[in-house]
């Protein structure tokens, strides 16, 4: 009997519990789901009653039609996929598509090597004090918005800027190069700018990974002779190859992002041939200056699809064959 | 133990090879300068900032003011709508922190708990919102259709649920140790109960982290002020900088002559986002830890 007793208080609690009537189990839990009462009220009013938002895109949406935008958006009449029609005719949305696709494997071939290399290096430095100084200073402009970085760019490359004085008292050039204003430099800009923001927030991820790195290798390495190259180049990097594949997987599954915030603050009409992007395409038509919402919200949908589609697979690999995803 | 002694005695007399020091060298050539390319830009804007109209459409104007003149900041200073921006800015951000760290936690938690059966469900509930959204223009017109049109709150209720903030929070308090947790229900206490006295006081640093990432967000954030507020004086100061970056004449009230032809458009932008800036410059170098360790938490779950 007492043996019975003893096999029963050892079987796992999970079990136990997967079998507790649903009365008992309302009783112990009941606040839980009270807590999550705030935020799925706010989730399922500003996330899902959006997506039910997504029908737009199949009508021909007049925000007058009805007494209010929810009538309005009853009564305006279907138009099956007429949007979409629209959308594969129009040259326009083909250049933002272009555009992001392009920006965005830009940004990738460019930016995403620089933070492995820097966290290397960083990790190389040995004196503290001077370490932290380097972080610091390298973390800061993550946390500044893209308004502020836009006006630090558009003074230091504007006409009056650092650069163009340079460049003219070096005699390269006559008259101020309109940086911001001209096509061919329009990109370039863009993954400069992104890379200078975010080189040292995204080097945090490998430095952390480095720091995981069995010491001991180090000083078998150092006993054998290698010298910091070698220890880098046969120690450090195959230890965070499997963190560098995932954020590369991950950053695939991104790369219908090209960087909304960055792009809405430095682009102007000058440069709409290469610079405009889906995001900012959908502003501009939707609600900018066109209030074509049916047509806006069916670029935007059209996005999120593709999107979302990239994305998961992406998760998906990360989470099969690095165990890990974003979520 | 006694192998460890081994390395021990070894390590100091590994001498370092020439090829290391000329590494060690380069490297912190490399890095001082990196580091410093981070800081050059706010010292120009400081510069400009502070010189006058004339030395600074000549292209004299780099990293020290030339013709030093503080009219600029005069007239930021006494912008109204710098000041209302300020003031929006900061009711958003600490209302608006506030309130998310209570939402965002108090969700959390259940979240955690391995025995909550439905944590599944709504995980995914919370997650679906992180790979598709309904686009720009359905959350324009819910806002529209909600009667927050050039509301404050309309740069508030939406940002106050972040998945990704909350899902740094969930893996932190799974983190803690299931026994306390369960003594503390044997000794009676309810969920409430474990949640403020236990969960909540073990989690204060990533706490602290969690919620300067959201006051980062509500702080920078300007796009719900150009799509939700038109009345200018409500708008952030992020919005208001935006307005900014188009500055293309001055915007001249009765400003005397004299003062007004020392000021540029250069110098007014720059002056207006230095003085908005300042405060998080200073603010920076004291929070910095707390947001690498929230990160670092967050990566290895």
């Amino acid at each position: 009997m007492t043996s019975n007793q003893k096999e029963l208080s050892i079987k796992p609690p999970k079990q136990v519990k997967k079998k507790m009537p649903f009365v008992e189990y309302m009783k112990l839990n009941w606040m839980m789901f009270i807590f999550l009462i705030p935020a799925i009220t706010l989730v399922f009013i500003f996330n899902y009653i959006p997506m039910s938002g997504i029908v737009l895109a199949f009508k021909d949406f007049d925000i007058f039609a009805g007494d209010n935008i929810f009538d309005s958006i009853i009564v305006s009449p279907w138009v099956g996929f007429q949007q979409f029609h629209a959308l594969f005719a129009d040259h326009e949305v083909w250049n933002a598509f272009r555009n992001t696709l392009i920006i965005s494997t830009y940004k990738i071939v460019f930016l995403f090597p620089l933070p492995i290399m820097l966290a290397v290096m960083i990790n190389e430095l040995r004196h503290l004090a001077f370490k932290k100084v380097v972080q610091t200073l390298l973390y800061l402009p993550h946390f500044l918005s893209w308004v502020v970085i836009t006006a630090l760019f558009m003074q230091v490359l504007g006409p009056y800027g650092v650069i163009n004085n340079w460049l003219k008292e070096l005699g390269f050039i006559d008259r101020s190069i309109a940086f911001f204003g001209n096509a061919k430099t329009f990109r370039p800009l863009l993954v400069i700018s992104a890379g200078w923001k975010e080189i040292g927030w995204n080097a945090i991820v490998y430095l952390a990974a480095i720091t995981g790195i069995n010491p001991q290798l180090y000083e078998a390495a150092k006993m054998d002779g290698a010298n910091k190259i070698q220890q880098i180049a046969y120690i450090t990097i195959p230890s965070i190859t499997a963190t560098i594949a995932m954020l590369f997987i991950l950053r695939l599954g991104a790369i219908l992002d090209a960087g909304f915030d960055q792009v809405f603050n430095m682009y102007n009409s000058a440069v709409y041939s290469t610079g405009d992007i889906i995001g900012t395409f959908v502003y501009r038509k939707g609600l900018g200056e066109d209030l074509n919402f049916s047509f806006g919200t069916a670029v935007g949908l059209f996005n999120s699809v593709v999107a979302l589609i990239l994305i998961v697979s992406g998760n998906y690999i990360s989470s099969k064959y690095f165990k890990k995803g974003i979520w | 133990m006694a192998k460890e002694l081994k390395f021990k005695i070894k390590k100091p007399t590994i001498k370092q090879t020439k090829a290391d020091h000329i590494f060690d060298v380069i490297n912190v050539i490399i890095l001082s300068l990196l580091a410093f390319s981070m800081i050059l830009p706010f010292i120009n804007l400081l510069a400009v900032s502070l010189s006058s109209q004339v030395e600074i459409s000549s292209g004299r104007v780099s990293f020290w003011p030339r013709g030093f003149t503080d009219t600029a900041y005069r007239f930021v200073l006494q912008e109204s709508l710098f000041w209302s921006g300020m003031k929006v800015s900061l009711f958003v951000t600490i209302v608006g922190t506030v309130l998310a760290m209570i939402v965002t936690t108090m969700a959390a938690y259940p979240l955690s708990r391995k025995t909550f059966r439905e944590r599944k469900f709504f995980m995914i509930l919370f997650i679906i919102t992180m790979v598709f959204s309904g686009g720009l223009v359905p959350s324009y017109l819910l806002v529209l259709f909600l009667g927050l049109r050039d509301n404050i709150w309309a740069l508030i209720l939406p940002g106050l649920v972040s998945t990704y903030n909350m899902l740094l929070i969930k893996n932190y308090f799974e983190t803690l140790p299931e026994e306390i947790l369960e003594s503390a229900k044997i000794d009676g206490a309810n969920e409430f109960q474990i949640f403020i006295n236990i969960v909540l006081p073990l989690s204060l640093p990533t706490m602290a982290t969690v919620a300067l990432f959201y006051a980062v967000g509500f702080w920078n954030a300007y796009f719900g002020g150009v799509l939700y507020i038109s009345t200018p004086s409500k708008q952030p100061l992020q919005t208001y900088l935006r307005g900014l970056l188009a500055l293309s004449y001055i915007p001249i009230h009765d400003l005397p002559p004299e003062i007004a032809e020392r000021l540029s458009t250069d110098s007014i932008r720059a002056a207006t986002v230095f003085s908005a800036t300042v405060p998080i410059l200073i603010l920076y170098p004291f929070l910095q830890k707390y947001f690498v360790k929230g990160l670092v938490v967050g990566s290895d779950k």
